[in-house]
């Protein structure tokens, strides 16, 4: 790991489209999250075997986890989410790879994921409750606060960006810090730390996805049946 | 940190078709597969409901039945209690008739062998006495007890009646060659002839008389005609006197 590997250089350089390492990993986890899906599903059965299993008991954890936030939509909004979990957990820990660096640790890539929970918690509230009544819940309970759930909505989503972002290259550096200072052998305590922080950043990720999603519908939800 | 539009919007894209590759390739797949495990655990759930309603109801059913049967078994208990009592009854009556017969059938063998014990020392006593008395004529007897028997038969036989002598004669029937008379000692010949004067006054027969001795007579005659005896002596009449006892 040396000094240069912490910047995010460019791949190829397509016209006005610059292909960074950070999307070349991301094709690469995509890739490999695909023949694994492809693996596991490609023979189910009543009776599971090992693969099946470990991967229904992914699929069942998390929509469970969906279920228990959002109980009445987990089914239209648990691929969004699951898909966050899957995806940060195995970029989160590609990091761990001598010579691939976490796609996380590239504000870019944080800050679109983070769009997309912006997106997705309108979208979602859009679709199940409606465009008017979807908008009508930034005018409660008083038109005043229109401009703080404004300023809500676009420090959540910079705040999911920077968090995980931050973390994961402060992470990065720390390890590199010490390599540097200490030795070889030195990081492997902060590598262990990397695998807990990866896995923590990537659940504080999801779940806050999930509940910016479940908050938007169901506050339309409880304004309904408070209006009923 | 910078900003990298061109990552920015790729990592949005390549987010989106990941969301697309799992939910083609693993999430509804594998869901489906666990709503079909469900619904098969549900079904064979429903099954087991049904099965259970259904042992619920044999269970209940072989309950009742176990009443039915119970009561039916009280029942036929009962029905078959009261049915002994009868028959104890019944036997009991034949019982208590039987033992009365019994004790009738002992009471009458009791004193039948009460009545046989009483004849036979009956008997052992006339044998006795019979005994005592042959003893005690066989020390009394004598010519002159004989004399006196001999006179007896003598007066005895001329002193019939006529009608006695007719009936006397009638059943002699042919008259014999000879009759026979034994004494337990000899006779004198006055006494012999005076007994066939009345032999031959009796009999009507003048048959010859001939003499014959057995001192077993111990006194006294025995007059043998053909089949027509008549027995004057003490012997005959202690022998006469026990079958007479026995034929009691």
């Amino acid at each position: 790991m040396q000094e240069g590997n912490l910047n995010i250089e460019p791949a190829i350089q397509l016209g006005p489209v610059v292909i960074t390492n950070t999307v070349i990993t991301t094709w690469v986890i995509m890739a490999a999250v695909w023949l694994l899906a492809w693996l596991a599903s490609r023979s189910l059965r009543e009776d599971p075997g090992s693969l099946q299993a470990a991967s229904e008991g992914v699929v069942s954890a998390i929509e469970e986890a969906v279920e228990a936030v959002a109980p009445e939509h987990g089914r239209q909004i648990m691929p969004f989410v699951a898909s966050l979990w899957v995806f940060l957990v195995i970029a989160n820990l590609s990091g761990l790879i001598p010579g691939v660096h976490s796609p996380t640790r590239d504000l870019s890539a944080t800050a679109g994921l983070a769009f997309l929970v912006f997106l997705s918690t309108h979208w979602f509230g859009i679709r199940i409750q409606g465009l008017r009544s979807y908008l009508r819940h930034y005018l409660t309970p008083s038109p005043i606060l229109l401009p703080f759930h404004i300023i809500s909505e676009i420090t959540r989503t910079i705040a999911l960006a920077v968090r995980l972002f931050g973390n994961m290259m402060s992470l990065e550096m720390a390890a590199l810090l010490i390599l540097l200072v200490a030795g070889f052998l030195a990081p492997v305590p902060i590598l262990m730390l990397h695998i807990v922080e990866a896995l923590v950043q990537a659940y504080i990720f999801g779940m806050l996805a999930l509940i910016y999603v479940a908050s938007s519908i169901q506050s339309q939800q409880l304004r309904q049946q408070k209006e009923v | 940190m910078e900003l990298s539009w061109s990552t920015f919007i790729l990592e949005i894209i390549n987010f989106l078709v990941l969301v697309w590759i799992l939910q083609r390739f693993l999430y509804k797949p594998v869901l489906e597969v666990i709503a079909r495990r469900k619904a098969g655990i549900e079904q064979t759930l429903a099954e087991s409901a049904r099965i259970r309603e259904d042992a619920t109801a044999l269970k209940a059913q072989y309950e009742a039945r176990l009443a039915d049967w119970d009561t039916e078994r009280r029942a036929a208990r009962e029905a078959l209690a009261r049915e002994l009592e009868a028959q104890r009854a019944g036997k009991l009556v034949e019982m208590q008739a039987d033992i009365a017969e019994e004790r009738e059938k002992s009471r009458v063998s009791e004193a039948r062998r009460q009545a046989d014990i009483e004849h036979k020392l009956e008997e052992t006593a006339l044998d006795q006495a019979a005994r005592f008395a042959k003893s005690l004529l066989q020390q009394a007897s004598g010519p002159e007890l004989e004399a006196r028997l001999v006179e007896m038969v003598i007066t005895e036989l001329s002193q019939l009646p006529e009608e006695r002598i007719t009936a006397l004669r009638k059943s002699y029937g042919t008259s014999p060659e000879s009759i026979m008379v034994t004494s337990a000692y000899p006779l004198s010949d006055d006494r012999r002839q005076r007994l066939a004067q009345a032999l031959q006054q009796a009999t009507g027969s003048d048959a010859p008389m001939q003499m014959e001795q057995d001192a077993d007579l111990l006194a006294g005659l025995r007059i043998t005609r053909g089949p027509w005896v008549i027995g004057a002596n003490l012997r005959d009449e202690l022998e006469g006197f026990v079958t007479l006892t026995h034929d009691r």
